[in-house]
This record gives structure tokens, sequence and C-alpha cells, in this order.
């Protein structure tokens, strides 16, 4: 699959860099999941600037992967969607009920300010992270 | 060409997601072996993974790792091109264009020439129907008609004909072919006939053959390819969805649709290709350029010959859904496009046709 995580401090970069089918959609939200576990990453940035089309599954995908990510204590920003292709979204008629941001920088920024205060509780704590923010 | 040895050695195929990422990893390695800067070896890696994805369905799997070696390789021999002609120019103090203006005319006249030879090479046959579909504007039907053919056979010689040109155009362009095999390997791979690649053995091949490794960058350009006026998708699993949809906007944007409008076009066909694979498993999706008086738009066709759909009314509404999904593909098509016609037998099969007219 065509899509990188990384790690950048308390948080995951997970960037897309192709049009993904659902399978393959499937199991990025699967591998992601996974790795904010083993990481104990309190945020995850997910880059879909690459993605050609957001249609009803692959938003649905990642609102799941969003509330997947928060009951396991990360916040999720989605950043880069086109200008088109969020246009589509709405004329679609989702919502993708997740915070989304312009770009990278903004969208670390955010996890930031809604992180900020669980980081001051030390990282040990990490694993029993509360879920509600 | 041991880079290339390695890929057959590995039997890289892109099945899965292993396999991309073998894949990424070799071409990783063709690159990083040429090319010093790191920026530039991740640039020419992403490119060459666009252009294999691009290509990949009209590619047999054995073929599929030599076509990214290959394509790593051209683009990394333009990358140079292109820095050396940066230097050259770099001290020029007047305006290159002035100059390079007879250069062009010259270039249209020897591209114009090289389609009349090319036109040349097909059989009689086979130009006479090109030139009435392309040039006269005929429809396959009637085509068929005239020929006491079908239209999806027409549309398949048609196709063919457009493969055989594009091979012969480039061939013009350049020189005649080193080795017998060339031509029908070209062929093969314009055409996307990935039963005749497999028994050419193209991917070998390829690595093996300067000449047609440096036409098969144009050769899957889409871009420089004839302007097909339709798209005709068999939709069966998850990847085709992506196919179709991509070929859709292709469409959308040579018909003069804007970027949004495309993709609006392109998420309703994601839409309905999804309910044909997941109710009907399979089925057809075609994308055609329409026409009313002055109106130019884009229709979109999706059959299949599945269950078909009991209430429609109630599938229209947004949130009835059967698979767990959001239940928005039928109404959210609806919405992003101007017309909208559903016919069902229960039994005997769906057929969605919409239509997007451009502002
Ligand atoms: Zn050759």
């Amino acid at each position: 699959m065509f899509v990188s995580i990384l790690r950048q401090g308390d948080f995951l970069i997970a960037s897309i860099h192709t049009a993904l089918d659902d399978t393959e959609l499937l199991r990025f939200q699967e591998d992601l999941v996974t790795q904010i576990g083993t990481s104990r990453a309190q945020g995850i940035v997910i880059d879909v600037a690459a993605l050609d089309v957001l249609d009803s599954f692959a938003s649905s995908a990642l609102r799941d992967l969003a509330q997947m990510a928060r009951l396991r204590g990360a916040a999720t920003v989605i950043v880069g969607i086109q200008p088109d292709v969020a246009f589509a979204i709405v004329r679609l008629g989702m919502e993708l009920d997740i915070h989304t941001a312009l770009g990278l920088e903004e969208g670390l920024a955010y996890l930031e300010s809604v992180t900020s205060g669980n980081r001051a509780g030390g990282s040990a704590l990490g694993a029993l992270r509360g879920v509600d923010r | 060409m041991s880079a290339g040895r390695e890929v057959i050695d590995q039997d890289a195929r892109l099945d899965g997601s292993d396999g991309l990422a073998e894949l990424t990893g070799l071409i990783r390695r063709v690159v990083a072996g040429r090319v010093d800067s790191r920026e530039a070896v991740d640039d020419i890696v992403q490119e060459t993974v666009a252009r294999l994805l691009a290509a990949s369905h009209r590619l047999d799997g054995r073929a599929v790792g030599p076509y990214a070696v290959v394509t790593a390789r051209n683009l990394v021999a333009s990358q140079w091109r292109r820095a050396d002609t940066g230097m050259r120019h770099a001290h020029r103090l007047f305006d290159p264009r002035a100059a390079v203006a007879p250069d062009e005319a010259l270039l249209e006249r020897e591209e114009a020439e090289a389609i009349r030879s090319a036109l040349d090479r097909l059989s009689p046959r086979e130009r006479e129907v090109l030139l009435a579909h392309e040039v006269h504007g005929r429809d396959t039907r009637s085509l068929a008609d005239e020929l006491h053919s079908t239209p999806g056979a027409v549309a398949a010689q048609l196709s063919r004909s457009r493969a055989k040109l594009r091979v012969e155009y480039l061939i013009e362009l350049d020189r005649e072919p080193p080795t017998g095999q060339c031509r029908p390997v070209l062929l093969s791979l314009s055409a996307g006939d990935k039963r005749r690649q497999s028994e050419l053995d193209a991917g070998y091949h390829l690595l093996d053959c300067g000449y047609c490794a440096a036409l098969s960058e144009p050769l899957f350009d889409r871009r420089a390819a004839a302007a097909p006026d339709e798209v005709r998708v068999a939709v069966e699993v998850d990847a085709d969805i992506v196919v179709v949809r991509q070929r859709g906007r292709d469409l959308a944007m040579q018909a003069g649709f804007s970027a949004a409008e495309a993709t609006m076009i392109a998420t309703a066909v994601s839409e309905i290709a999804r309910n044909i694979v997941r109710f009907a498993r399979r089925g057809e999706v075609t994308v055609t350029v329409a026409t009313d008086g002055d109106a130019t738009g884009v229709t979109v066709v999706a059959r299949d010959a599945g269950p078909g759909i009991p209430d429609i009314e109630r599938a229209l509404e947004p949130g009835f859904t059967t698979y767990g999904g959001r239940g928005l593909g039928l109404p959210g098509s609806r919405r992003l496009m101007d017309e909208f016609v559903i016919v069902s037998d229960v039994g005997r099969g769906t057929t969605v046709t919409m239509t997007k007219w451009r502002r």
C-alpha cells in the first residue's frame, strides 16, 4: 500500500500518496490504529492531499478511524483535502465530522493545542489516557 | 540490466500491498544508483510509482516489474536532459522563444507526416472505420449497423486500431525497430493486451531492448494517447472502482469540465461503481461525452445483472443502506449529477444512467 506513517514526537503523520481502493483504505485504517497503540501517539495527522475522491466510503472510513483513534486516546486531524474534493463531499451530502486543517503545519499546531494538557501529565500514563478530550 | 534481472528473480508483482512495497524498494534502488540528491530520488520514485499505478491495469503481471525499472530509468534520463538544457540556456540573454518558433512549425509538419505514414500501416478496413469514427464523428452503433457487427465489437476494433496507430506513429517519429519482436511487443503494450504481453514475454523484452524501453514512456502517457470519447470499464473488484472513477474524471476534463465538476462526476462514478461491486458482484460502467444541441456533458451508465432493487424510492432516500455503508450511494450520486435515471428489474439487474452538463 502506498502510504507512509512517520513518527514526530508524540504524533504520527500518515500520508496517503495515491488513490486507495476500499480494501486498501481499510488496511490503512487498521495499520494506523495498530500503530497508535504501539507508539502510544497522542495525535495523528492524516494527509489526504493525494486522494482523488473522498466518496461516502472513504469519508466514513476516515471518520471511523478518528473514532477508533479517540478510543485509544489520540486526537485526529485531516489535512490536505483539495477544495474540489471538499466541494464534492458537501454535494454528496456527507459530513466529515472530523477536525480538518489546511496543511501539515496547521494540523500539527492543532494537535499541540488539544493535547498539551495531557502531555503535561507524563508519558508513562500514555496507555491509560482518558478517552475524553 | 542487472537491476532488471533482480525484478524477474523476485517475481515482483503489483498484487497486494507487499508487491507494491517491494516494487517501490526496487525502484528506489534503481534510482538511487543513478541519482545523488535524495530529494531528486524521492521525486523520481514517486513519479515512477504514480505512472506504474496508472498503467498497471494494462500490464501483464510479469511485465509490471520491468515496466517500473524502465520507467524509473527514463525519468532519470529525462531529468539529466532537463538539467543539461537548463545549464545551456542559463547564460542566454535573449528571449529563447523567438529562436524556438521555427522549430515548432517544423515539428508540427513532422508530426502530421508521421500520422499520415502511421495511418498507411493500418489495413484499409481499420483505417476506414477509424477515420469514420474519429474524423467524421460516426458513432459505434451506426458503424455496427453498416458493418453487420455489434457496437461492442466495433468499439473493440477501434481501440485496437488506435493502439496500433499510436505505435506506428511513435515508430515513424523515431526509427525502424531494431528487432522483429519490437512491433508486436509495443503493440501488446499499447493495446493493454495482457495475454499477448505474456505470450511475447514483453517484460523481458522491455529490459533488454533500449528502443522499446524508450518508446514505452510516450506509449503509456495517457495525455499523448488518442483522445477516446468513451470509457468502458468492467467492474468487479474494489480496484476497478478507482480505475473507472479516474478514467471518468479524465474524460470529463477532456470534455471541458472544471476540476471541481470533474471531481463531482468522479465521486458519483465511484458511488455507483461500488454499488455494482457490493450488490451485483460484477457489471460495467461506461462514461461518454454527451451532446444536446449546444450543450456538452458527460453521461455515465452503470449496468449490472445483479439482484435488482425492489424498492427504488426507498433506495433513493439518504440513509437507506443494506450493507453497512452510509447509504449515500444512490441519493448522493443523484445530488452530484444533473440527471439521474434508475431502472431496476428484480432478479434481472439494475441500470443507472446519469448525466452532468457543462456550465
Ligand atoms: Zn524492442
